[in-house]
């Protein structure tokens, strides 16, 4: 009966408080403009920015609540299609946001609020094998930037080398097995399409390749770099989340993976980040389909705040080149602070179609 | 897009239900009409409440997930099934509209069916557990394996060919676990650099067969095995293969005799990493309440609290593991990229080189079976009869000795026939097909020795083991609709199992309940013979074919 009587009187106080809820706000007294809600897919490597209380404030102040559901950049123009309701898709890269746009029938290019390189992530052991291998480079100095030497990795892959033919490689016992690089599936993600597109061009000769002919001449690299890894996962935070669980010994990632945790002080454990030394960019590529969804480009684009919490996310704003590098400074691991005066080159990435012949070709598909 | 002007507004909607919640609560007096986690999941989607298709084993997060309801408000329903079922639920279409989300160990089977990998819109690891040889620490010190951290996979295979290791391992055509440590092995033993090709598998047949003459205990599910280990003697079953965290946990209860050391072999393992997947066809706010669960699961000290609760690895970075896990890395055996490779070693699995079975079936065609009874009897059996089965969840496999017992007042006939071996000429099409002839020749009446019935399966595998003298996993299913009205009671059974040799002891008995049968009797039967008791009465073909897995 106790319970009632209080239940009685909750009712009351809550009815009270409906009552005075629903009047209508008079005049312009409330603070801020209107709020639009706008829904869109993500990649998986930037949920956890989206998700951010202080990004999510950010945006509020400039009217935009945003709802987000996280997904391979390739599944994502797939689910684009028959997903509705949605005000924007932010894929990790160019090639997919193309798709998106031509597939909703707009016209005006799309824009690239952040970037980050493509990198792999390994153990210090590891990377020190590499090293004496010739696989990897490090940089003078306790906290240099480490490099990895792809000409020598696809050599690597073509000669089927192994863990064990490596010196040094006998103290751990992990290290069974071919030397590979673990992706996601180049099918359904965009940073294991760029993986493909980057060994492509690698193997060619560091030329992009613009024929069937060039597709034939790298079909051996990729069907082996592909064949090694046997099922891949959907989108680039499973992997990523997997190395820290002990799967996986070279895992590529994006930089902004590996760069958000020491910004959050988290412990890395000794997680090293190798930056090939050719390298793919990927351009985080937002199609805004309604007002709500340039608005919210804008925003990410633009405005300060924001710029900020990108780079504490570990992605180079795109309008800010000092962003990264000023909140990365000191950390630990080494990252670098500009990927030019680094010299690290960048991979032309092929067309769409023939990288879809590529990636047909790297899961042993038959030439069309 | 959806505008909303007044802030105040949202407060009231809130407090509206608030207010719901209240009302609700003073009404019922009790936890109130609103969805619960034990309650199945509804055929409609309902707010707040994420309805989930997973595996079993994640019954062990529901402290967690009562945690997670009160701080994000998602009611989560699980609906539960194996890995590989699940996959084709999936990829089929039948969990449209039914399911919110799925929750497997792994989502790589239901990834080898292109239409499985559209229906998964979003995916997120939320722990890990690589699958690892749990050794009865005596075992260890026999096998000269030390503290069991240098230990490969050829060294195992080795010391099973020799007898020296024996096993449990959970059906690979169902289970998760049985399916990562086919993979593991026949990766191992083929050497194949990359994922597995047909040839790798031809390549490590004879090394595979060794293996698995080590296998003692099949199951269709990791429970049932963590108990029959417990039961048996300790001869006879000498280590578990299953993922790391349920051989942990399962230390917390074992007697110190029984305790798992967990080998994980220096040259790869197969990890589940438990990915909580969002379906495509899930509504908005079901999709709203899936990211909230998730961010709410990734959270560093949830992820602390799940692996300190499962024993399983946190999928957050710098969250440090339970006590007790190990933290040593291993290389990952790349899983099958093909469904047909996948298929195909299952289907060597079942037909080639496991140890073929010895299966008894004990049926019930007393006077009440007549009509749709006798009817769904032989539609059951049947389908274990058919061809259409491409990873052997169903019918029965080449090799496999196949008795049917016809029961009522007394047993009317027992009819046997065994398999053919793969290549053999006439091939097991033609013996299948006598099978089901017998099947159809079913035919009800008279009344019901249960007892009786299946004293005489007992001696029924007597005769056929002093026979052939082989080595076979054997069981024996008993299906009945009744009471059981004549011949022995169930005293004088449990008499007559006391009296049974040790091997006959081990025979499990599955005992499946079809219309009025006696579940007290079912269940005793069960319990004595360290089986475990299916309901036919939703679907007899179910039941059926869910036996399978412990045959």
């Amino acid at each position: 009966m106790k319970r009632g009587a209080l239940g009685a009187v909750l009712i009351l106080a809550l009815l009270g408080w409906v009552a005075y809820a629903l009047i209508p706000e008079g005049g312009n007294g409330g603070s801020g403009p209107a709020t639009v809600t706008v829904t869109g897919l993500i990649g998986s490597e930037k949920r956890n920015f989206f998700e951010d209380p202080n990004v999510k404030a950010e945006l509020k102040k400039k009217g935009l609540e945003v709802r987000t559901d996280s997904t391979g950049s390739w599944t994502m123009s797939e689910q684009a299609k028959s997903t509705q309701g949605l005000d924007f898709a932010f894929p990790a890269s160019a090639a997919p946001a193309r798709e998106i746009q031509q597939n909703w029938g707009l016209k005006d290019s799309p824009l690239v609020p952040f970037y980050s390189p493509l990198v792999i992530v390994t153990h210090k052991p590891v990377a020190e094998i590499l090293k004496q291998n010739q696989l990897a480079e490090h940089d003078d100095g306790p906290k240099g930037v480490w490099t990895f030497k792809m000409d020598k990795y696809v050599e690597a892959l073509t000669a089927g080398r192994k863990w064990k033919d490596l010196a040094g490689s006998e103290k751990d016992p992990e290290l069974t097995g071919p030397v590979f690089v673990s992706t996601t599936d180049p099918d359904t993600s965009s940073s294991g399409a760029m993986y493909v597109a980057l060994l492509s061009y690698i193997a060619n000769g560091n030329q992009v390749v613009q024929d069937d002919a060039g597709v034939d001449a790298v079909r051996k690299v990729l069907v082996t770099a592909n064949g090694h890894q046997g099922m891949q996962k959907i989108s680039s935070d499973e992997p990523f989340r997997d190395f820290f669980a002990g799967v996986g010994t070279l895992v590529f990632a994006y930089e902004s993976q590996a760069a958000a945790l020491p910004l959050q002080g988290k412990d890395t454990g000794d997680m090293v980040v190798m930056y090939p030394d050719t390298t793919v960019q990927s351009d985080h590529t937002l199609v805004a389909r309604t007002d709500g969804g340039r608005k919210l480009a804008d925003a990410l684009q633009n405005d300060p705040v924001l710029r900020e919490l990108e780079a504490h996310y570990g992605f180079r704003p795109q309008a800010d080149q000092e962003a990264f590098w000023k909140q990365l400074n000191g950390k630990s691991p080494q990252f670098a602070p500009d990927l030019r005066k680094s010299g690290f080159k960048q991979a032309t990435l092929p067309s769409l179609e023939n990288l879809t012949k590529l990636t047909t070709a790297a899961k042993g598909g038959s030439p069309k | 897009m959806n505008l909303r002007t007044n802030p105040r507004g949202r407060l009231a909607a809130a407090l509206l239900a608030a207010l719901a919640a209240v009302t609700a609560c003073t009404s019922s007096g009790g936890d109130g009409p609103g969805p619960r986690p034990s309650d199945p999941p509804a055929e409609t989607a309902r707010p707040g409440v994420l309805r989930i298709l997973a595996g079993s084993e994640l019954q062990d997060l529901a402290p967690v997930l009562e945690d997670a309801r009160k701080a994000t408000g998602v009611t989560v329903q699980f609906s539960w099934t194996g890995t590989l079922d699940g996959a084709d639920a999936v990829s089929s279409g039948r969990a449209d509209g039914k399911y919110d989300a799925v929750w497997f160990p792994s989502n790589q089977y239901l990834r080898l069916d292109p239409a499985g990998k559209s229906k998964v819109l979003s995916e997120t690891p939320v722990m890990v557990s690589p699958v690892a040889i749990g050794v009865r620490s005596s075992v260890l010190g026999d096998l000269g394996w030390g503290d069991g951290s240098k230990v490969t996979w050829a060294q195992v295979g080795d010391a099973a060919a020799a007898g020296k290791l024996t096993y449990g391992m959970a059906d690979p055509s169902r289970s998760n676990s049985g399916f990562s440590t086919l993979v593991a092995v026949a990766s191992a033993f083929s050497k194949a650099d990359g994922a597995l090709a047909e040839a790798d598998v031809q390549k490590a047949t004879p090394q595979l067969k060794q293996f698995f003459t080590g296998q003692k205990l099949t199951s269709g599910s990791s429970g049932w095995l963590a108990q029959a280990y417990s039961r048996a003697e300790s001869g006879l079953v000498g280590a578990l293969v299953n993922y790391e965290s349920v051989l942990l946990s399962m230390n917390r209860t074992l007697s110190p005799q029984q305790q798992l050391t967990v080998v994980r072999p220096v040259d790869g393992v197969v990890s589940a990493d438990y990915p909580l997947s969002l379906l495509s066809a899930a509504a908005p706010d079901q999709r709203d309440a899936f990211q909230r669960l998730t961010s709410y699961l990734l959270k560093d000290e949830v992820q602390k609290r799940i692996s300190e609760t499962t024993l399983r690895r946190p999928a957050t970075v710098g969250v440090a593991p339970a006590a007790g896990l190990p933290t040593d890395r291993r290389r990952e055996l790349p899983f099958p990229g093909t469904r047909a490779v996948a298929d195909g070693l299952l289907a060597s699995y079942q037909n080639d080189l496991r140890r073929p079975s010895r299966t008894v079936y004990v049926l019930d065609t007393s006077g009440s079976m007549e009509g749709n009874r006798i009817a769904a009897l032989k539609s059951a059996l049947g389908r274990l009869t058919g061809a259409d089965d491409t990873r052997g969840v169903r019918r029965f496999r080449n090799r496999e000795e196949v008795t049917l017992v016809s029961f009522a007042s007394s047993v009317k006939w027992s009819k046997t026939h065994v398999v053919p071996a793969t290549g053999s000429q006439p091939g097991p099409q033609d013996e299948l097909a006598a099978i089901n002839t017998d099947v159809q020749s079913l035919a009800a009446s008279g009344g019901t020795a249960v007892y009786g019935s299946l004293e005489e399966a007992y001696r029924v595998i007597e005769r056929q083991q002093a026979a052939a003298n082989d080595d076979r996993f054997t069981s024996i299913v008993l299906m009945t609709d009744g009471e059981s009205n004549s011949g022995p009671t169930d005293s004088d059974f449990k008499r007559f199992h006391d009296g049974l040799p040790a091997w006959e002891k081990s025979i499990p008995v599955f005992p499946i309940k079809f219309g009025e049968a006696a579940v007290n009797q079912l269940q005793g039967i069960a319990d004595v013979s360290g089986g475990k008791l299916f309901d036919g009465s939703g679907s007899l073909d179910g039941a059926f074919e869910e036996i399978r897995g412990y045959q």
